[in-house]
């Protein structure tokens, strides 16, 4: 009798299997942090990965860049940092203001990019402005250079966030064409300061 | 009291329930970078009027309807790219801030990728090839696609606005079609 009941529902069970495998791996790959999953810790609050755009990218690393941060380059010619969190390890979201510094990095040129961590895109503002890059940037003589993110508008390098309540942002520092001293140890070379100045 | 019989018929209907689960997750993961793929060619055919065409982004700055966390400090020229009629050439000349050419094949990967910097000179000639194909009589500098579709994206670093006319101008003299 129970033989008979279970290959009743054997079919709806294969079948149930089948579609659950695809709602989960979908919402695996579409979840909106899911493309860092894969990245390292460097030896500060960013994260970086080398898989982008890679061959050597396992299918699940491959599929959620795809998805998240389509057509990036390979580490051949640009690496990719993100910070999702403060130099304390708080979330970074738009209801605070930071004081991002930073200074050379070896490197052809670096942009220095604030998306929504919702809707992965630019955060629309009044001055249209979503990065700096090593080549705008007012530096102080000894090349150092620090940017203002919030959501009211300052005089001086100004990276605006989503205004309104907080939302989570993350920032993107791509650098191009890094040196050879840079590429040999980019886990533990200098990256920018992100402080938390109000809330 | 479970007989032999209904536990080897339960045994089996959970391992093939776990067999569909991971050969339809396995599915979902590798089709997902094609997916992608297949939807910015598309954007990118509606905007270049056709495969083998070029589509330039003339904006500076962050824009609407950009890619996922695009970079809006790179000005990109970009072509959907399909070899079923043939070879597909780019041609013209670097930007001096930063150019480089990248090539992704239908998985996504950057399969190929080369800056201003590592080239001879400020002029460059590739023509994309099918895999297997030979193209002894064509000029140009060969490059393998592993897939017969793919894109190919040209970057220029603008680190401001006034920039953008000369940039316009590198656009404007680019080639990309038909070998």
């Amino acid at each position: 009798m129970k033989s008979h009941v279970i290959l009743l529902f054997a079919p709806a069970i294969i079948i149930a299997a089948g579609f659950g495998g695809r709602s989960i791996t979908t919402a695996e790959l579409n979840d909106q942090y899911s493309i860092f999953d894969d990245f390292e810790q460097t030896d500060s609050l960013w994260l970086f990965s080398d898989k982008i755009g890679a061959a050597s990218a396992s299918g699940v690393e491959r599929a959620k860049v795809a998805i998240a941060g389509p057509l990036g380059l390979s580490s051949q010619e640009a690496v990719y940092f993100v910070a999702v969190v403060d130099n304390e390890g708080r979330a970074l979201t738009s209801a605070c203001e930071y004081r991002v510094t930073g200074g050379v990095i070896d490197a052809r040129w670096w942009s220095l990019t604030l998306y929504d961590s919702e809707t992965q895109h630019y955060v629309p503002n009044v001055i249209n402005r979503s990065s700096w890059n090593s080549v705008a940037i007012p530096r102080a003589d000894n090349g150092n250079w620090d940017i203002t993110i919030s959501q009211t508008p300052q005089d001086d390098t100004w990276l605006p966030s989503h205004v309104g309540e907080g939302r989570a942002f993350e920032l993107n520092l791509r650098v191009y064409n890094p040196s050879d001293v840079t590429r040999a140890r980019l886990l533990n070379i200098e990256l920018p300061d992100v402080e938390r100045t109000s809330c | 009291m479970l007989r032999r019989q209904d536990i080897i018929f339960g045994g089996v209907t959970l391992i093939l329930a776990a067999a569909s689960f991971f050969i339809v997750r396995s599915i979902t993961i590798n089709h997902a970078p094609k997916t992608v793929m297949a939807n910015i060619e598309a954007r990118i055919v509606q905007g270049a009027g056709g495969w083998n065409a070029c589509y330039h982004n003339r904006v500076f700055g962050p824009r609407a309807g950009a890619a996922r966390r695009a970079n809006p400090d790179s000005i990109i020229s970009s072509m959907a790219y399909d070899l079923s009629d043939g070879p597909v050439r780019i041609s013209g000349e670097v930007w001096p801030q930063y150019w480089s050419l990248s090539l992704y094949q239908q998985n996504s990967d950057n399969y190929f990728v080369v800056n201003d910097r590592q080239l001879p000179t400020p002029n460059f000639d590739f023509v994309i090839v099918q895999k297997g194909a030979k193209e002894t009589s064509l000029m140009g500098t060969q490059i393998i696609s592993p897939t017969d579709k793919g894109i190919m994206l040209i970057r220029r670093f603008a680190a401001q606005k006034s920039d953008m006319p000369a940039i316009i101008d590198n656009q404007t003299a680019l080639y990309c079609g038909p070998a």
